[in-house]
């Protein structure tokens, strides 16, 4: 039996968004009204709403890097730092006061000079209000730590003489 | 992301992925309500299932417009049993939505915007529980609802 015939409209809107079909004419009508309802939603979005929603935006793209399989040399610590200090539309002496480090060490994060020590993800968390999570910060320095001990030749030979025997031999 | 299971008020943390083909073999009209397998093509299909289990409570079909930094929900299902009074979950739904708007926000950012074209009769009801607002033809998410459907379901 089909939903429609046991349910009350609320009931179904809860659960079914139904496929419904536009002849051309209501579609091109359809696209008019909704892009004349979203201009004025625009209008009216505070800046607290935009930011809300720039930060977000920062936050999804973080995730899913760090649930990506996939390393991208690009996408370091400092590459989401710049980021979100452009979002906030802040200079970069004001926001290392904002989180009590020294404006240098925020550029040597930023330009990937110098590994972010675990404090600063904290701050960042709290600074933005816990909507990008620490975590988030710490595993992106994880990623990068993970991409150098699998890929590092040299480490590798520095490390060969100081491994006199092997387990087994393939 | 988290669903309720309404006999124990238990929150249940679940996972949204794409449809595999594999999946549109159990996507039957009987259960998901509408023949997925012929939207397969024109929308990304997206399943909803409780973390470490195979069961499909839920499923959503998305079409992308770029050039206008919105993403429609073409069609959405909750399984058969999870609708109305007496089902087993809530909020299975309103995640999916939820999904929808994180994936426009992920890519559109301030512009985001979620829309559907709905059923006169449900109008109100997507307004009421979701936050849509009204568009004529359409209802839509952008701006403060948006954050508001992300804040319920996502955050």
């Amino acid at each position: 039996m089909s939903a429609k015939k046991n349910h009350t409209p609320e009931e179904l809107a809860e659960a079914l968004v139904f496929p419904v079909a536009l002849t051309p004419a209501q579609q091109k009508e359809a696209a008019k009204q909704l892009a004349a309802a979203r201009k004025k939603t625009r209008q009216e979005i505070t800046d607290n709403d935009k930011l809300a929603l720039q930060l977000l935006q920062l936050k999804f793209q973080l995730e899913d890097y760090i649930e990506n399989k996939e390393y991208d040399p690009e996408k370091h610590f400092g590459y989401f730092l710049k980021k979100y200090i452009e979002i906030l539309q802040v200079k970069r002496k004001v926001f290392a006061d904002d989180i009590s480090i020294d404006e240098t060490l925020l550029s040597q994060l930023i330009n990937k000079h110098r590994t972010p020590p675990d404090h600063i993800s904290i701050r960042l968390e709290l600074h933005s209000n816990n909507i990008i999570p620490a975590d988030y910060w710490f595993k992106l320095v994880e990623k990068q730590r993970e991409h150098r001990i699998k890929t590092d030749r040299g480490l590798r030979k520095k490390e060969r003489k100081f491994v006199h025997k092997l387990a087994v031999s393939l | 992301m988290e669903i309720i299971e309404v006999a124990t008020g238990l929150r249940k943390t679940v996972i949204i992925s794409k449809a595999e083909d594999e999946d549109f073999k159990v996507l039957t009209k009987s259960r998901y309500s509408f023949a997925w397998r012929s939207f397969k093509t024109q929308t990304k299909v997206y399943k909803l299932q409780i973390k470490g289990k195979d069961d499909i409570l839920g499923v959503v079909g998305l079409i992308d417009f770029p050039d206008e930094r919105r993403i429609e929900i073409k069609l959405l299902a909750t399984s058969r049993e999870n609708i109305g009074k007496n089902k087993a979950y809530d909020r299975i739904a309103g995640c999916l939505i939820g999904f929808a708007c994180r994936i426009a926000v992920a890519q559109y950012g301030e512009d985001a915007c979620v829309s559907l074209v709905p059923k006169t009769t449900l109008v109100k009801h997507y307004m009421t529980r979701y936050h849509m607002l009204n568009a004529g033809w359409q209802l839509y998410l952008e701006g403060k609802a948006l954050n508001q459907i992300l804040k319920e379901y996502i955050l």
